[in-house]
């Protein structure tokens, strides 16, 4: 009987370990060359943010993606956080399942760090966010597709090594203008009585015992942490960073292209002046005043310039 | 073409792009038949459903099976996996054909895999995904999806119109293959239903959110704000539901995400402020009150100086008129009260007239005033009104002397000139 009962519970257990083990999630945190400070410390807040992460160095290799694959089951993680710097300006943010995708491509703007932004609120390293995501996730496919990444990839798994057991930060992501903002908060409670929490660490300094004795409802508030950033959907690919384009968002333009638009732009207004200039010089050619004909005025025998040289 | 020349150009003025338009047109009615066909499909399929006990090709439906049968439920999954096999073969050959069917329509159209879902029909296209969802049917809802091709001129909108020449603009042909989304979001989707919400921790808004101006920062905070403040609130009460360990005690200390040494940056920074705000408000109280401090001073010094003046001048003058008058009057007393009052009254009126005050004066009768001296001594106005010279007192005195024989007549000539 005892056996019998042990083999159940041992399948019994085993089998939820399975489970458990089934939604096992490790993110490959790595950046291209040539990211500046700001990129870092995102790459550093980020990496703060998510114990089930694993920082990588620098990748190479701007062109061969797919690299990252190998990587990625190198170290057992089966999705991939990459960010690729152009002209040490741009970042671009890659979010990857690793195996057999599929892959986002978003531009990353409004980028500003934990460091500069001087926000009192703190979490616990390893704690597990709460992700709160806009309606409009749900409206359109690519949006579920980047939905489900996200939840994949920010949601901290329970099973994860380094997790800590308490819930005390929130991630917002909100679809507005057709970026997505993401923003991070401190969960703060305090008693109703109380008066807003003194923001840093001390607004759990509430007594245990009274909460547990009446069960008293407790004010929720938040206190953002950082760090703030938006993204902007560029591209969806079938496979981990290969295969078709499935979604290519049209309204996004590249900030190249913005840029060197915005020097056409003042270029424009040398070339209209010259073609102006051009344009005046001709109607008068044309109006006879300093031609004949097309051809220059022949020289008048009797002008000044002749008689007098 | 029939249509002018004129018209055209008017056309174009306007923005209008015919050949858009007739695109469009023709676009919507395509899908429009296309609906039409999937619904009948949908429906036949609906009863194939209930015939065979239920292919369904969404996890939600596939959680509704769960509570049908047990042991169908694995025959279920394998059904699943091959008929969506099968369904993505056949999908190909569907686009394919419903491809050429375009082609047909319009040849500007390219056999491709597009949708027009960002453009102004987006409304209607959403709606009837809405609808395939709540059949339950979006695997054959992949085939009737949309491949349409569109290519957008806005993107040089922001430019000044007479710029726009210079710049090409730069067509991005939107690519939007929903069945390839939805087949791939399946593949990685977590199956939620059947996760703990603890789990996954992830809440999704009822409404979208609302954001009037994203340039508006304060507004667009407050709706990040409230969005995670609703979620919070949702979730504490399924992960408290859950038993889930949700607000960390007191006693709990572990390594924090900003350091002790980042937070000690950011409390000194926020005294600074707190110090700089306390001492700019303090500096500028101290400002004003010597401001006012010193106006108070300068007033008081300025009356303390112009009674000084005030009673050296009385002085003064008195002075200059005891000496230049006579000695014979009487009543030295009764005298002195009336100068002095005579003289107050002519300090002031000497002030309406407007003269300078006595340094001038003193300094005028040294150097001379330097002004001009003509009409200096022709009467004006002031002058002629100037009655400081009648004495009614003088007059009588003159009288009284002639009766009590005070000022002698002039003497004749020879009588004169007998006396001297």
């Amino acid at each position: 009987m005892a056996a019998v009962y042990k083999t159940l519970s041992s399948l019994s257990s085993h089998k939820k370990e399975a489970e458990e083990r089934k939604y096992k999630q490790r993110v490959l945190i790595l950046s291209s060359r040539g990211v500046t400070y700001r990129h870092r410390h995102l790459l550093q807040d980020l990496y703060s943010l998510m114990p089930h992460s694993r920082k990588e160095a620098k990748l190479d290799t701007k062109t061969k993606l797919y690299q990252l694959n190998e990587l990625a089951e190198l170290y057992n993680c089966n999705n991939v956080l990459f960010f690729e710097a152009r002209k040490g300006k741009d970042l671009y943010a890659w979010m990857s399942k690793a195996p057999n995708g599929p892959t986002v491509k978003m531009h990353l703007q409004n980028l500003h760090t934990m460091e500069e932004l001087n926000f009192i609120g703190n979490c616990l390293k390893g704690s597990r966010p709460i992700l709160s995501f806009d309606a409009s996730f749900e409206k359109q496919a690519h949006l579920r597709v980047i939905k489900e990444l996200f939840t994949q990839i920010f949601g901290v798994p329970k099973s994860s090594r380094k997790v800590k057991p308490f819930v005390d930060h929130v991630m917002g992501f909100t679809i507005a203008d057709g970026k997505i903002w993401i923003r991070v908060y401190q969960i703060s409670e305090s008693e109703p009585g109380k008066k807003k929490p003194t923001a840093d660490g001390e607004m759990m300094d509430l007594d245990p015992a009274l909460k547990k004795g009446k069960k008293t409802e407790m004010d929720v508030s938040l206190v953002e942490i950082g760090p703030r950033f938006v993204l902007t959907p560029i591209v969806i690919l079938e496979s981990s960073f290969g295969g078709p384009v499935i979604f290519e968002n049209k309204e996004f333009v590249s900030p190249n292209q913005i840029r060197a638009d915005l020097r056409r732009a003042k270029a424009g207004r040398y070339n209209r002046r010259t073609e102006a200039a051009l344009e005046s010089k001709i109607k008068r050619g044309g109006l006879g005043l300093s031609t004949h004909g097309g051809r220059k005025k022949e020289k008048d025998p009797l002008s000044d310039h002749v008689l007098f040289a | 073409m029939a249509r002018s020349k004129l018209k055209g150009a008017l056309d174009q003025y306007k923005g209008r792009d015919i050949k858009l338009e007739k695109q469009r047109k023709k676009e919507k009615e395509a899908r429009k038949r296309n609906e039409k066909s999937r619904k009948e499909r949908v429906e036949s399929e609906e009863d194939e459903d209930e015939e065979v006990g239920g292919i369904y090709l969404v996890e939600e439906a596939a959680v509704k099976a769960n509570g049908k049968t047990n042991k169908g439920k694995k025959n279920d999954m394998v059904e699943k996996v091959a008929d969506e096999e099968a369904e993505w073969e056949t999908e190909e050959s569907d686009d394919d054909e419903e491809g050429s069917e375009e082609e047909e329509e319009d040849d500007i159209l390219e056999r491709a895999i597009f949708d027009m879902s960002r453009l102004e029909d987006s409304d209607s296209e959403g709606s009837s995904d809405d609808n395939a969802e709540e059949h339950n049917q979006e695997g054959s809802d992949d085939e009737a999806e949309e491949e349409e091709e569109d290519i957008p001129l806005s993107d040089i909108e922001s430019l000044a119109s007479e710029d726009k020449g210079d710049v090409i603009p730069h067509q991005r042909l939107t690519i939007n293959n929903t069945s390839a989304l939805l087949a791939a979001l399946q593949r990685i989707q977590l199956p939620y239903s059947k996760m703990l919400f603890s789990e996954h921790q992830s809440v999704t808004t009822d409404e979208p959110v609302e954001m009037p101006d994203v340039e508006d920062d304060l507004n667009r905070e407050l709706a990040f704000y409230s969005q995670s403040l609703a979620a919070v609130k949702d979730a504490r009460a399924k992960l408290k539901k859950e038993g889930v360990q949700f607000t960390r005690p007191v006693d709990y200390f572990a390594e924090m995400v900003k350091s002790e040494e980042h937070m000690g940056k950011i409390k000194q920074k926020m005294i600074d402020e707190a110090a700089g705000k306390k001492a700019a408000a303090e500096a500028r109280r101290q400002r004003d009150l010597k401001k006012f401090g010193k106006q108070v001073q300068v007033a008081k010094m300025q009356e303390r100086a112009k009674e000084k003046r005030d009673t050296l001048e009385k002085i003064n003058l008195l002075k200059r008129k005891r000496q230049g008058a006579d000695l014979t009057n009487t009543n030295e007393g009764d005298l002195f009260d009336i100068e002095l009052e005579n003289a107050a009254k002519a300090s002031h009126r000497r002030k309406g007239d407007g003269k300078p005050n006595a340094k001038r004066q003193k300094k005028d009768a040294k150097y001379g005033f330097g002004g001009k001296k003509r009409h200096a001594k022709s009467n004006d106005a002031i002058s002629s009104a100037n009655m400081s010279g009648y004495s009614l007192k003088k007059m009588r005195e003159g009288r009284l002397g002639k009766k009590g024989g005070g000022a002698s007549k002039r003497l004749g000539k020879s009588r004169r000139a007998k006396s001297v």
